[in-house]
């Protein structure tokens, strides 16, 4: 019996095909935008290109000022964000370790890295920096 | 291979003129955006060199989290004032000269390194397929308390980012 | 070198057909969104234009097209035009690797019904989809008015937020499959329920063996999770219409609003399609290996290379399927949930979704770890 061929071949990244698909689409989306600006109508009306408001003219101040919480969010999120990358070679490597018979050892360091992550979630919440109003 | 070398120029080709446009551009929100062009550029590279999961990681770490945080910040604020008072006076110019002085020495030291120490260096890389594992098995086994220590470094810094937006005093509204 | 420029070629074809693909699939998903919507509301919906309507997207983009081109006098002119360019591209990235059907070979050659197969597939589609984030910030700041300014912050800060549970739902995923690979994992899903628990075989033969009865809360994180990357109600907050009137894009017009269109369908796409993978088995079809799917067709036809584009297909079709089931869910859960207000959101996101996404991954590792041991 013919075998149907493997599910996977591993062949890395193909760079080259991300960067030509890249490029590919940024090309066409200029395209269409360019095609779009040359096939519309052209009317000018000073107030039609002012910025949008509910009919008074738009204030000139661009620095405006915004709650601190999207920058702590961000902040955060930062944070949160490179714990949860540093899981990944562990999810991928943990049954590799139970074989080899170091379950216990591949859990108990997850186990104390875990440990500080929810221990920092919960001192968040508690010092309600993630509250919203 | 001929086409990795043609990919490899065009990126450190990007990366470059990216970062040149990170320090020569005064606008900082362009100046922003070209770092993230670096980074992703650098991500690339990474690939070439065979280490996926670190371009992945470059991906989401630094273009998708670090960067954004960047953007956004630039973004809300109009940094004119601010732009003026570090373009100009002489200690703008005295720090101007240190930073090419150690971009002449980080260069001048690339280039000795790397022109006897690269067949080294290539000799280490582990077949691409099993990197991700065998980066997974160094950073559990020998690594580990690097490891360890770093969550409580992260913890350490979410901890001092709320420190630093309780107090009051600064330019925002709470 | 004849074979290699052949491969080059098509490799260049097929990401561009990939590509198209996921762009004339967003008129269909508007028609279904508009026809759906009007069918929830006892209503009619665009039904005039060709039959059920169906041209009416054409008219549409034709409309797009000649709409007069315009630019707000406060904006930044570069960041402004590129925002909708960029849109575009973390998206098409991220659904070229996504597999769409088992691999074809014919003759020496094997095509796989997928853009590109990276063997970090998860990290990948990860990374390049959190670029998503800097298309709504250069449109917000682009268009110089403070609502876009506002509403592209809320819609980056809700997109970062929920990515924190996105990310640990998959991290249970990878404990599940011990791989990065997206192929890999369609693979282990087939055929029915089976695994071993302490050196017994499992086998449960009425359903078949996806991830989601493996990971049924991880597959309702996810769920949550890309309905706030895609900006999609319950969570569109970015452009919740009685403050923000359209958030991050209400400059835009034309077929620069089109081009983010694209893109918000295309974070749609993306996301139902790596729920169906990692999941509800991916291109495999429920309860059968393609190894058994492969024989059927043969004894069938008694035509190997014929029996291995008869799976290519049936495959194909399964994957558009489910895919197609994922994106009815949106449409419906859009006129199901009421939208959330933004405290509701963020607390949604931080204290109760990664909470549970963290305790799902301990879940999954104790279970492992037992099973195994």
């Amino acid at each position: 019996m013919p075998q149907l061929i493997p599910a996977t071949i591993n062949s890395g990244l193909p760079l080259a095909g991300v960067l030509f698909l890249a490029t590919f689409v940024l090309l066409f989306g200029s395209f269409l935008l360019f095609l779009a600006s040359k096939l519309g109508t052209r009317k000018y009306d000073p107030v039609k290109y002012q910025s949008y408001e509910c009919g008074i003219p738009a204030q000139e101040k661009k620095d405006t000022k915004i709650s601190v919480k999207f920058y702590l969010t961000a902040i955060l999120f930062i944070v949160f964000d490179i714990e949860i990358i540093f899981m990944y070679p562990w999810a991928r490597t943990f049954k590799e370790f139970i074989d080899s018979g170091n379950g216990l050892y591949i859990l108990a360091s997850m186990g104390f890295f875990l440990f500080v992550f929810i221990f920092g979630l919960f001192w968040e919440v508690k010092s309600k920096a993630l509250e919203w109003d | 291979m001929i086409s990795d070398a043609i990919l490899f120029w065009i990126l450190a080709f990007l990366s470059l003129s990216a970062g040149l446009t990170v320090v020569m551009i005064a606008n900082p929100i362009y100046s922003a955006l070209a770092l993230v062009m670096t980074m992703v550029s650098v991500a690339g590279l990474f690939v070439t060199l065979g280490a996926y999961f670190l371009a992945g990681v470059q991906l989401i770490v630094y273009a998708g989290a670090v960067m954004v945080l960047f953007v956004m910040v630039l973004m809300l604020f109009d940094l004119k004032n601010e732009v003026y008072a570090f373009t100009q006076g002489l200690l703008t110019n005295v720090v101007k000269l240190g930073c090419l002085g150690l971009l002449a020495g980080l260069l001048a030291g690339t280039l000795v390194l790397s022109s006897y120490q690269s067949q080294e260096i290539q000799d280490k890389v582990v077949a691409a397929a099993d990197q991700t594992k065998a980066l997974g098995q160094l950073l559990f086994t020998q690594y580990l308390f690097g490891f360890e220590v770093l969550g409580i470094l992260l913890l350490i810094v979410a901890i001092g980012a709320v420190a630093l937006s309780r107090s009051r005093g600064g330019t925002h509204h709470v | 070198m004849g074979k290699d420029v052949f491969e080059v070629t098509i490799n260049c074809i097929k990401l561009i057909v990939v590509f198209l693909m996921m762009v004339q699939a967003v008129p269909i998903l508007v028609w279904l969104e508009r026809r759906g919507s009007a069918f929830i509301q006892n209503r009619f919906g665009p039904n005039r234009v060709g039959p059920l309507g169906l041209v009416q997207l054409l008219a549409d983009a034709v409309k797009f097209l000649f709409k007069e081109e315009f630019f707000p006098e406060n904006g930044t002119k570069f960041l402004y035009y590129a925002a909708p360019v960029v849109a575009l591209v973390p998206a098409t990235l991220a659904y070229c690797a996504i597999p769409l059907g088992h691999p074809l070979q014919y003759g020496e050659y094997l095509f796989r019904l997928q853009g590109f197969d990276v063997n970090v597939g998860i990290v990948y589609v990860l990374g390049v989809s959190g670029l998503a984030a800097y298309a709504i910030l250069l449109a917000g700041f682009g268009s110089g008015n403070k609502y876009s300014l506002l509403g592209a912050l809320r819609a980056s800060a809700q997109i970062i937020s929920y990515e924190l549970a996105l990310g640990l739902s998959i991290v249970g995923i990878i404990l599940l499959y011990g791989t990065f690979n997206l192929n890999e994992m369609v693979a282990m899903q087939q055929g029915p329920l089976s695994f071993s628990f302490r050196g017994h075989e499992i086998l449960v033969s009425w359903l078949p063996n996806w991830g989601i009865f493996y990971q049924p809360l991880g597959f309702v994180l996810f769920f949550a999770s890309i309905f706030a990357e895609s900006n999609r109600l319950p969570f569109d907050l970015a452009e919740g219409e009685a403050e923000l009137v359209a958030g991050f894009h209400v400059e835009y017009g034309g077929f620069k609003m089109l081009l983010f269109f694209i893109g918000e369908y295309g974070h749609m796409m993306v996301g139902s399609g790596l729920l169906a993978t990692f999941y509800m088995g991916g291109y495999g079809i429920p309860y059968i290996t393609n190894q058994a799917l492969w024989q059927t067709f043969m004894d069938w036809t008694q035509d190997g290379q014929l029996a291995h584009i008869l799976v290519s297909a049936a495959t194909f079709a399964m994957f558009s399927f489910k895919l197609a089931l994922c994106l009815w869910f949106f449409v419906q859960v859009r006129w199901t949930l009421p939208r959330f207000r933004y405290d509701q959101l963020m607390d949604l996101g931080w204290k109760t979704m990664l909470p549970w996404a963290l305790f799902n991954v301990i879940a999954t590792a104790l279970f492992i770890f037992v099973a195994h041991g």
